[in-house]
């Protein structure tokens, strides 16, 4: 692993680790979307009046269309994830069991939740009902990304203590790590939140840059915070795999972005309207910071489980690599892309009336 | 060759094989609504706009409401479900699955991808969007959600029906397989059912509607129902495609599956004899009540064909592939030898509820506690749904060695047994142990040398008598 990732990888193992990447990538934006945005949502449902601003409107509006993409921008990684690491994902969800199964409920109690904000009916109810009603997205959603974290932990530990851990008959588990790296993906999500959201305040022509911006730069601070407490905390197998070639030029590339949104973010702030080609920095700067601490993630696993436990995959991943229907994939995934594109295309241009967008056409 | 063993986890009294089901039926149920939703709108939003019927664009309207709240939100989430207590019942199930069809799962992730924005799209701005916008749109959406059950068809009749796959290993003969297409054509026409009566119920929920208007809406759903027709054919064409075993089990070889194929049909007569006589022939009106009782008789369908597409694959989860309790039958004379319990690399919950022999948990009984956590906790309980001490009341020890030594010759949809001879003896004292009520203290059944060891040579003459090989195995001319 003398290579920076994917290079010093077999052909299959590479391929399906860089599409496991690119879709978890992808599936991040729309996560971290959903976690900021719901926790924002409680926090202006929490208010006795709640002020009825741009930015909770739009959230409120597209908060449920945000976790659909969620879950199906999820589907891809958890694909690849079962071909990559099949018995360390499966044994982590076996053992686990119902506190596992448990995300499932906790997503449907949230999604209906988020039709309930938008409903008339809660208009009509009491502070505190709204207020109560707001906080379940985000604590279903929190639980979730908590138990996703515990499962992927759980999935790279030994054999042998997969065995012990499974004789207590416990369905939780927790180590010194497990809180620190939640938090870092917990407020990384604030900025991720803050470029999509100031896209569509641009695209509306609405939003203050400034409030954004600020949002944005909290997040920023938390996850810098956040990612020290981290380094704190993690072990000596951790630190080794943040400065091993396959992942410390990504990692250059996370701090680069973070560096870059900050930029990018001050260079916002001083509009008084959201322009394209600045939130296009910020934009570049997020997507180097995630797409970063994604491969940095991977290599922490990868050094977690060792070399001789992940070389051993590599049959695996080789045998399913033989497997045919790539090309067929690819052909269909270029046309239902086109297709997407073309929902866009055709909702932008095929209204009765003119769209009330800045930026669409007039 | 290796075997792979997870961890297993007790689901006390309910039947694994019933949460999966239950989940499953749930899920196709909603499934098929999204499918046949999309070609009703499609068809409704075409009526509207060509002046044929000009209340079905309200209706549309209100109908999308009702597919987005059930559709997008339980039935997409209890898709993820099925795979996560997929994992839970049998992880290399899906695990061999996932390796073979991954790049066909990708595909139908594509379309899923699609049918969401495609659908999501049209009920967030189809208000402002032209007509034919409009209906671009929901044909977009219907054949996504179609596609996805093209994919996913192929995928899950592979489970029953290999056909060529097994000798050529092409990933097209797998897809393509004996039953794909009469299961695909089959559900396609469950999914406009359910869209037909579930539009019923939402056309008399519309207080906006007048009774002619109701009365043509109901009248124009009630087409998607005509081609019910062609079931009862392409039933018998998916029975005649099944391996012959299989077909034994729903012509009475398995009164639970003849039982729940009866009750798929019945139902399916009685909501297709409904629709064709009633709706089409006499044109009669169907009020919301009438309408919700006819939803739940295809729900009822959909449960007894899904427990019946579940329960055909026995004693397999992935047809010559793979038994049910993850065992591969290439693995089976290997296991007899050196054992299923040595391998496993995860202790035995409970071990001190056990009693004790010289001091430690009785080894015969843990070793059967393991043996039937290994093999015969996928599909049977120790204290609730298909117990085991429950079906195996009033045979004494010896009919259950025997019994158990010959399963696959006893009851043909059980796989052969895996395991030493010490295993089975160990199941056997375990299963009369749990039968005797758990007592506090159990008997060495190994105390007596020279018997003890008469007693494993029966099992292992028993063993070698019925073969490492299921009831019913495929042949260079067929299945026998």
């Amino acid at each position: 692993m003398d290579l920076p990732f994917p290079f010093a990888l077999p052909l299959p193992t590479a391929f399906y680790l860089t599409a496991y990447v690119v879709t978890l990538t992808a599936h991040v934006v729309f996560m971290n979307y959903v976690l900021a945005g719901t926790a924002l949502l409680a926090v202006a449902f929490a208010r006795p009046r709640p002020r009825p601003g741009e930015s909770i409107a739009i959230l409120k509006d597209w908060m449920p269309l945000m976790l659909s993409g969620a879950i199906t921008a999820g589907i891809a990684p958890l694909l690849f994830v079962q071909i990559l690491y099949k018995r360390g994902y499966y044994t982590a969800n076996l053992l686990l069991f119902n506190r596992w199964m448990a995300i499932l409920p906790a997503l449907i109690v949230g999604f209906y939740a988020l039709y309930l904000l938008k409903s008339q009916w809660l208009t009509r109810r009491p502070a505190w009902v709204r207020a109560a009603v707001a906080g379940v997205p985000v604590a279903c959603v929190a639980f979730t990304g908590y138990t996703w974290t515990e499962n992927h932990l759980l999935s790279v530990r030994s054999p042998s203590f997969w065995g012990d851990f499974y004789a207590t008959g416990s369905q939780v588990y927790t180590e010194p790590q497990l809180v620190p790296r939640l938090l870092v993906w917990a407020f990384g999500a604030v900025p991720t939140l803050a470029v999509v959201l100031a896209w569509q305040h641009w695209y509306r022509g609405t939003g203050r840059p400034r409030s954004i911006a600020g949002l944005a730069g909290v997040g920023l601070g938390l996850v810098s915070a956040a990612a020290g407490g981290y380094a704190l905390a993690a072990d000596a197998t951790t630190r080794e795999a943040f400065r091993s070639p396959m992942a410390w030029p990504y990692f250059a590339a996370a701090v680069a972005g973070l560096a870059t949104q900050a930029g990018g973010w001050w260079w916002v702030r001083t509009a008084d309207q959201f322009h394209a080609r600045r939130l296009l920095a910020c934009s570049v700067g997020l997507a180097l910071t995630i797409g970063g601490m994604t491969v940095c993630r991977e290599a922490v696993r990868i050094h977690t489980l060792g070399a001789a436990r992940f070389e051993a995959l590599y049959p695996a991943h080789a045998d399913a690599f033989g497997k045919g229907g790539l090309v067929l994939f690819l052909a269909f995934f270029t046309v239902n892309a086109g297709l997407i594109g073309f929902v866009f295309w055709l909702v932008r241009h095929r209204t009765v009336a003119p769209p009330p967008a800045a930026h669409g056409p007039h | 060759m290796d075997a792979v063993l997870y961890p297993t986890n007790d689901f006390g009294p309910l039947m694994k094989g019933l949460v999966i089901g239950g989940l499953g039926i749930f899920h196709v149920f909603t499934a098929h609504f999204a499918i046949g939703g999309g070609i009703l709108l499609t068809y409704f939003q075409w009526l509207s706009m060509t002046g044929r019927c000009r209340c079905a664009r309200a209706f549309v309207d209100g109908y999308f409401r009702y597919l987005v709240l059930i559709s997008f939100v339980a039935g997409a989430l209890t898709g993820v479900g099925m795979w996560f207590t997929t994992i839970q019942v049998s992880p290399v199930t899906i695990g061999l699955m996932v390796d073979e069809f991954h790049w066909l799962w990708a595909i139908e992730w594509t379309f899923f991808s699609l049918e969401v924005v495609a659908g999501y799209a049209a009920f967030r701005y189809g208000s402002r969007l032209t007509d034919r916008a409009r209906l671009t749109l929901l044909a977009l959406y219907s054949v996504a959600a179609w596609m996805s059950l093209f994919w996913i068809n192929g995928i899950l009749s592979f489970q029953l029906t290999p056909g060529a796959w097994l000798e050529s290993r092409s990933l097209a003969a797998a897809f393509f397989n004996p039953t794909f297409l009469p299961s695909l054509l089959y559900r396609t026409i469950a999914a406009l059912v359910v869209a037909a009566l579930s539009a019923m119920v939402v056309v008399n929920l519309a207080s906006e509607l007048t009774r002619p208007e109701r009365e043509e809406l109901v009248r124009r759903a009630a087409w998607l129902m005509a081609p019910m027709a062609a079931m009862p054919l392409l039933g018998l064409w998916f029975v005649g495609a099944m391996p012959p075993d299989s077909r034994e089990w729903i012509m009475g070889g398995s009164i639970a599956m003849t039982l729940m194929l009866n009750i798929a049909v019945g139902a399916s007569a009685l909501v297709g004899g409904y629709a064709l006589v009633g709706l089409l022939r006499n044109r009669l009106y169907v009020n919301g009540a009438t309408a919700t009782v006819l939803c739940v008789l295809a729900f009822a369908a959909t449960a007894g064909g899904e427990f019946v597409r579940e329960g055909v694959r026995k004693p397999y989860t992935l047809r010559e592939l793979l038994y049910s309790n993850a065992v591969r039958p290439e693995q089976v004379a290997e296991l007899r030898r050196t054992g299923l319990t040595a391998i496993d690399p995860f202790p035995l919950r409970g071990e001190a509820d056990l009693p004790t022999l010289a001091g430690r948990p009785h080894p015969h009984l843990r070793t059967g506690a393991l043996v039937f956590r290994e093999q015969c906790s996928v599909c049977h309980t120790v204290a609730g749904v298909n117990a085991l001490p429950g079906l195996t009341k009033g045979w004494d020890a010896d009919m259950k060695r025997q019994n158990f030594a010959k399963l696959q010759r006893l009851k043909p949809f059980m796989p052969p047994f895996v395991g030493t001879p010490e295993e089975l003896e160990s199941l056997v004292q375990y299963v009369t142990w749990l039968e005797a009520n758990r007592p506090g203290e159990w008997p060495d059944p190994a105390a007596e040398k020279a018997e003890y060891a008469a007693r494993l040579a029966r099992i292992r003459a028993w063993l070698d008598e019925a073969g490492p090989h299921p009831a019913f195995r495929r042949t260079p001319e067929g299945s026998r």
